[in-house]
């Protein structure tokens, strides 16, 4: 039976875009996400230890024919920006990189991460899309490796912590 | 010992491997030894292995290679526990190392003062790491990885010489073009497509 929370159509949204090469780094609010993309026998996994180098990894799987996704915390998007600049526009590469987006509003983390998110991204000219319903997850996600590939240049989603079903004390 | 006599060995040897080469030196020198569409240069320094990590990772039964410089795996050393934890068997990660920032002017790098990147490639969970100090020992060393069953990591203690070769012939776009071109033809893929008008599809 397909399940209907945040994490499970997020990867069940990967999986209908064609993605099959996904390297990811962990927070706790990506747990339940990275545990389906670990567990899922149609996804190459690559665990990172940091997340530029995910930026090499992914490239190397799109030259040979791979659809790839990264996912990641925003502080792993500050990390992988040399990557993202001398590599994917450089060389006009697509990827749709899936960004936790600590210090969102009501998220309690990372405030300092969540001012600098989107202005980085935009200072990159990196189109993102803030995914707050999980019922939007699927669409979004496939319409975005639509959107990567057309405008051959990586476009970033961002998941904030109601479509990750996880909740801030206080909230 | 000079990177180029390696080289030659090598291109003797890769047969139609995919190429991932870095800094300056070591691209041009590669691509004079075995020119052609299977080889990618890299500008994001320390990119390399991962790269080429990718793309054995998205085609495993096709041979892959990272050239690498030590200034380039310096800045990128947590791919060395990425590449053993997946560990391709069809991944050789060749170490070129002159202990210097070669093409940022020859200042010098950590391997120079004592880092031994065989150590650390053996350390991060490489099983098949070691150093090659000549290019009959390439020969031997390189051959028995094409054939391993792990991922290899060979390192090249190198003179701080060029040797004299043409410049890269393209830059970064058409080299990504011409390779993603070489592995359709090589590999029987569609990778590249363009996006037709909806006049042009059937159920609009």
């Amino acid at each position: 039976m397909a399940e209907s929370s945040g994490p499970a159509l997020i990867v069940e949204g990967l999986k209908e875009a064609g993605v099959d090469l996904v390297a990811t780094l962990p927070d706790i609010n990506l747990h339940a996400v990275l545990e389906r993309v670990a567990a899922d026998p149609d996804l190459v996994h690559v665990p990172l230890c940091r997340e530029e180098e995910g930026i090499g990894i992914c490239t190397g799987g799109y030259l040979v024919g791979r659809k790839c996704a990264m996912i990641m915390q925003n502080g792993g998007l500050f990390n992988s920006v040399n990557g993202i600049v001398s590599t994917l526009l450089q060389y006009n590469l697509p990827l749709l990189l899936l960004v936790y987006y600590a210090g969102d509003v009501g998220d309690r983390s990372f405030a300092t991460n969540g001012a600098m998110t989107q202005p980085v991204l935009s200072a990159l000219g990196v189109q993102h899309f803030i995914l707050r319903d999980p019922n939007e997850a699927k669409a979004l996600i496939k319409r975005t490796l639509v959107l990567t590939q057309d405008y051959k240049r990586p476009v970033a989603v961002l998941l904030t912590k109601d479509v990750l079903g996880r909740r801030s004390p206080g909230e | 010992m000079k990177r180029i006599d390696c080289f030659k060995v090598m291109a003797e040897l890769a047969g139609d491997a995919l190429v991932v080469t870095g800094a300056g030196a070591n691209t041009v020198e590669w691509y004079a030894c075995r020119p052609g569409d299977g080889n990618f240069r890299v500008r994001t320094m320390g990119l390399v292995s991962s790269i080429a990590l990718g793309m054995a990772l998205g085609l495993p039964h096709r041979q892959v290679i990272a050239i690498d410089g030590d200034g380039s795996l310096l800045m990128n050393l947590c791919s060395l526990p990425t590449i053993a934890r997946k560990n391709p068997p069809n991944l050789v990660h060749v170490l070129v190392d002159n202990e210097v920032y070669e093409a940022s002017g020859e200042i010098d790098t950590a391997t120079g003062a004592g880092t031994d990147l065989v150590a650390v490639a053996r350390g991060a969970g490489i099983r098949r790491a070691s150093w090659v100090n000549s290019p009959d020992e390439m020969r031997t060393v390189f051959s028995e990885a094409l054939e391993a069953r792990d991922a290899t990591f060979i390192g090249l203690k190198v003179e701080r010489a060029r040797s004299e070769v043409p410049p890269y012939p393209m830059d970064e776009v058409e080299n990504k073009y011409r390779f993603i071109r070489h592995v359709e033809q090589t590999e029987g893929l569609s990778i590249l497509s363009a996006h037709m008008p909806a006049s042009f599809l059937k159920d609009s």
